[in-house]
């Protein structure tokens, strides 16, 4: 099951970078640290962003601004297990545009995932 | 393969994620139609949820004034407003952003958002030294000075002192400074004690605002709460300077009037709301007194909107405002919140006197109609009151969300009245 509502941490965390290229929702892969480790084309396509610029940068404080605060980022933070779906807006492109969100982290992964549906 | 062209669209896109001050265009009627992350992210907390998408709806719980400063700007293009500052929040971490707007076209607008809220209480202080060493090069002629002892109180006096006041050295000596305060709506005054810990901490403290004559009048005056003698320790004393300042009178009326009322119904500003409440709260706390709140909201508002036209609708809020203001005594605060809602700040009131100036506000709204233009509006307000006395233990925070759920059982209950908050009920 590789849909946004069905696909699980552990499957995001062994497809390959080609393989999550595929999916049609844009999937954000973070360090502990919050430092982008996985960026796939839907996303970079949604945001009109190229990979090799996102890679490595902290996704909060460069990338995503808007989700820096206690809807998104501070869950991160705070929860030790999430696995949830809210309803967002995000300024892909700066133009605002309504979207679902799907926030995934457990304990037994480093890496947390964001996963963004248009 | 990315062109050259997709490559710079790419990195334009990152500069303005990553720009750290908001940016939004928007339309005259406040539609969003570009917005980056750093604007989303100031606005959503604004909002208190994600859908952002008139920055007008946005703003009108905060800086309703947008919307006119907007529709009041007739060139074709050019500034709106520079640095405009917006207070946002109700009492509890209120964030002060700076808002600046630009014209394009008719319909095309862009605005930066920035928050200023350090900078803000830095340049509070900032302003109190540079005006204060402005004025000394003016001319020293109308100067007093007096010395305190290390509670406050007048332990000496020059002639300068009896020369600008009027007061004899019997009636000064042995009064603390602060006994000679004559504050009205308009001024904000400190505290008692809060020069003397503030000249304690940073050498000096400086404030503006109204000062006894003998003769029962009143001036504006500078003061300047020196400590005197710093090396030794604990101040032993403090040397007090009082300036008149009658010269620019006007100027600072016009300034003082700008930054404390609201632009469209001449009511006062959240900020001033917010400053002045503080202070009493802190005061009723310390002396033991109540102090009452109580929300105004005019009934179905935006059907006046929606059938008469934002014109219609500024109208009726400024006659609101001035019905209000005439039931009210000099030192009540009333305020306007956002949009159609006002606040009343009742220093030294209960909630059952509360409830009766509200029920007085209430019935001068409703009794006769508002003219606006070539019709007249029958307009009501519901009412939601709270005070200390019911709620000893309450925050500014918790006396208006107090105001706020009995406004609500105001309008639930049928409007055009006033409801009274009651925590037990609120529990129930």
């Amino acid at each position: 099951m590789l849909s946004f509502e069905a696909i699980s941490l552990d499957t995001l965390l062994t497809l390959e970078a080609d393989q999550l290229d595929t999916l049609p929702f844009g999937v954000v892969g973070l360090s502990a640290e919050g430092i982008v480790e996985t960026y796939n084309a839907t996303e970079a396509q949604l945001a009109g962003l190229h990979r090799d610029g996102v890679i490595g940068t902290h996704y909060f404080s460069v990338t995503a601004q808007c989700m820096n605060n206690f809807m998104v980022a501070q869950r991160f933070e705070d929860e030790a297990e999430i696995d949830a779906i809210i309803d967002y807006v995000l300024t892909l492109r700066m133009r605002p545009t309504p979207v679902r969100l799907r926030l995934m982290k457990a304990p037994r992964a480093d890496r947390r995932f964001i996963l963004i549906q248009r | 393969m990315t062109t050259d062209l997709e490559a710079e669209n790419a990195a334009l896109l990152q500069f303005l994620y990553a720009c750290p001050a908001g940016l939004v265009e928007f339309s005259a009627a406040g539609a969003i139609s570009m917005v980056n992350p750093a604007a989303m992210g100031l606005l959503m907390p604004i909002a208190g949820k994600p859908f952002v998408i008139n920055l007008f709806d946005v703003m009108d719980s905060c800086a309703p004034e947008l919307r006119n400063l907007v529709q009041h700007f007739s060139p074709p293009q050019g500034t709106v407003c520079d640095g405009h500052r917006i207070v946002t929040g109700r009492g509890e971490r209120s964030t002060v952003l700076a808002c600046s707007i630009v014209k394009l076209t008719q319909d095309r607008y862009v605005a930066t958002l920035s928050d200023v809220t350090e900078q803000v209480a830095r340049e509070r202080r900032l302003k109190q030294a540079e005006t204060w060493f402005a004025s000394l090069l003016d001319g020293v002629d109308d100067v007093a000075v007096l010395s305190l002892d290390a509670n406050g109180c007048i332990d000496a006096v020059t002639s300068s002192a009896a020369r600008q006041t009027g007061f004899t050295d019997a009636e000064l000596i042995g009064k603390p400074f602060e006994w000679f305060d004559r504050p009205d709506r308009a001024s904000a005054m400190p505290l008692p004690g809060e020069a003397i810990a503030v000249a304690q901490r940073d050498g000096w403290y400086l404030h503006e605002g109204w000062h006894a004559l003998a003769d029962g009048g009143r001036y504006w005056c500078q003061r300047l709460v020196a400590v005197r003698d710093e090396a030794a320790g604990a101040a032993a004393g403090y040397t007090l300077v009082i300036r008149a300042v009658t010269r620019q009178g006007r100027d600072a009326a016009d300034l003082r009037r700008m930054l404390t009322l609201d632009h469209l119904t001449g009511a006062s500003n959240r900020a001033h709301f917010f400053e002045t409440a503080e202070r009493q709260l802190l005061r009723a706390l310390r002396d033991g007194g109540s102090l009452a709140l109580v929300v105004l909201d005019v009934d179905h508002f935006k059907r006046v909107n929606d059938e008469h036209g934002h014109a219609a609708g500024d109208v009726v809020l400024r006659e609101v405002a001035r019905r209000c203001e005439a039931e009210l005594r000099p030192e009540d605060i009333f305020a306007r919140m956002g949009g159609e809602e006002f606040v009343v700040l009742l220093p030294g009131t209960s909630l059952m006197a509360a409830s009766a100036v509200a029920e007085r506000l209430r019935a001068s709204l409703a009794r006769e109609p508002i003219d606006v233009g070539e019709i007249q509006l029958c307009i009501t307000a519901s009412f939601g009151c709270s005070a200390l006395d019911t709620d000893p233990a309450a925050s500014l925070a918790g006396l208006l969300a107090a105001a706020d759920s009995a406004l609500y059982s105001a309008k639930r209950a049928g409007r055009d009245r006033v409801a009274l908050s009651n925590s037990d009920q609120a529990a129930a």
